[in-house]
């Protein structure tokens, strides 16, 4: 199926450049990592609905720098119609040199760098849950591009905190990130999302040789064959900001699952250690090469691990970070003592 | 079953971005969609794919880097070069 046709009843009609009516003269700067992100063109309707979605986020439009959106109308019968009930979808999206266009339920978007990121939204929804589900899912894609351009990433993975240094957990869906972090928070975590995390890493990142091993542990035994088995990509989807500490910084991102601060303002935290979650009957932790760290972020990272005009950046930034921040599998049981061990690693 | 042999050329697919660290590779496949780590003698027949010189000619240089006897060297080679093959990670230039 050629792009869009899964969404658009006139694909061949996708914008060619960021024009069109607007839906209104209002604008909202969103401080989310990678950001601010100014968005124009809103009517009031849609305006006051995306301060009140990501409420903490939100400030006034300035003369400041931002990467720059316009919202435009586009007709509902531009867009096919689906019975939406229970349906998770995914966006279709088309890549090329200079930018990235996306499709999805009563959205088009294109990302374009000239030389500049610059994002323009068309939908048809005017207000309500749909439209900020619309807003969101354009987030999303546009934040991990930004995120990847400023030397970083969006994860998909749970983000936990005990409020000094972060950790970073793991796995594709069904793993147990919101059931981890449902135990972590119970033993007084912090959670900063279950479902997508942003990482930042400086421009020089200082080089571990290899994840410090807690006490008693053994580190990973060679494997037999050649190739581990493959992951599959993902599919998709301060009040206190320590932007001089060295080293990658994990910050809180407004998309989250089951848990998490949708609205709070911006967070970010050093990042402690990444973990590979596996589900088990004991509580244990032991370390694992910077090799298969890389991998597991590589699939982890939606959107851009799609993109073959830009995935030797990715490459290059996830490999910084696996080389930098220590990685570990954790095998966790539902007896609560995850949290504990993630607090004896070696900071 | 694969047929390569000590005289098969190799290179990798164009679809194929690697990374080696500490003596590991990191393989993401955009056709597959999947990402997949590979061992030490893995990633450097990987990293020896270039579509000029033959399997044998991969064992030779190896010969000196890692320290296993010439025969299972020989055998390793020739087996991982073939999963990779079968995996599409490499194509046949010349058999």
């Amino acid at each position: 199926m050629s792009f869009a046709a899964g969404f658009l009843r006139f694909p061949d009609l996708f914008p060619g450049r960021r024009g069109g009516e607007p839906w209104g003269d209002r604008s909202v700067v969103l401080d989310v990592a990678g950001g601010p992100y100014l968005f124009s063109g809103l009517s009031g309707v849609q305006d006051e609905a995306i301060r009140a979605k990501f409420a903490g986020l939100c400030r006034e439009a300035d003369a400041g720098p931002a990467i720059t959106s316009r919202v435009f109308r586009a007709p509902a019968t531009d867009f096919l119609d689906f019975d939406v009930r229970g349906w998770e979808y995914t966006l279709d999206m088309d890549h090329s040199p200079a930018g990235v266009l996306l499709a999805g339920l009563r959205l088009m978007a294109r990302l374009d760098w000239t030389p500049e990121l610059t994002g323009g939204l068309w939908t048809s929804e005017a207000a309500g849950e749909e439209w900020t589900s619309v807003f969101e899912n354009y987030l999303r894609v546009l934040a991990a591009y930004r995120l990847l351009a400023a030397g970083g990433a969006v994860i998909h993975s749970a983000g936990l905190t005990d409020g000094v240094s972060a950790f970073l957990l793991l796995g594709p869906s069904g793993a147990g990130k919101t059931t981890s972090s449902r135990l972590c928070l119970e033993r007084g975590a912090t959670v900063l999302s279950d479902d997508l995390n942003a990482v930042l890493l400086p421009r020089e990142s200082p080089h571990l040789p290899g994840p410090p091993l807690p006490e008693g542990e053994e580190g990973e035994k060679q494997r037999g064959g050649a190739i581990s088995p493959p992951l599959p990509l993902g599919e998709e989807g301060s009040g206190e900001v320590r932007a001089s500490e060295p080293g990658p910084l994990l910050i809180r991102l407004p998309f989250t699952g089951d848990l998490g601060e949708r609205s709070g303002g911006p967070a970010s935290y050093p990042l402690a250690a990444m973990l590979r979650l596996v589900k088990g009957t004991e509580d244990r932790l032991r370390p694992i090469s910077p090799a298969t760290a890389l991998a597991g972020l590589v699939a982890a990272a939606p959107f851009v691990n799609r993109d073959p005009w830009r995935r030797d950046a990715l490459l290059g930034t996830l490999e910084r970070l696996a080389r930098s921040v220590p990685a570990y599998e954790l095998v966790f049981s539902l007896g609560g003592g995850l949290w504990d061990i993630l607090q004896s690693i070696p900071r | 079953m694969s047929s390569v042999t000590l005289s098969t050329v190799l290179r990798r697919r164009s679809d194929v971005r690697y990374r080696l660290i500490e003596g590991e590779a990191v393989v993401l496949r955009q056709s597959a969609s999947e990402v997949l780590v590979l061992n030490e003698v893995g990633a450097s027949v990987l990293d020896l794919a270039d579509g000029e010189r033959s399997v044998g000619e991969w064992i030779e240089a190896l010969r000196g880097e890692l320290e296993v006897d010439a025969e299972t060297l020989a055998r390793d080679v020739l087996t991982f070069a073939g999963e990779l093959e079968e995996a599409g990670m490499l194509e046949v230039v010349a058999p």
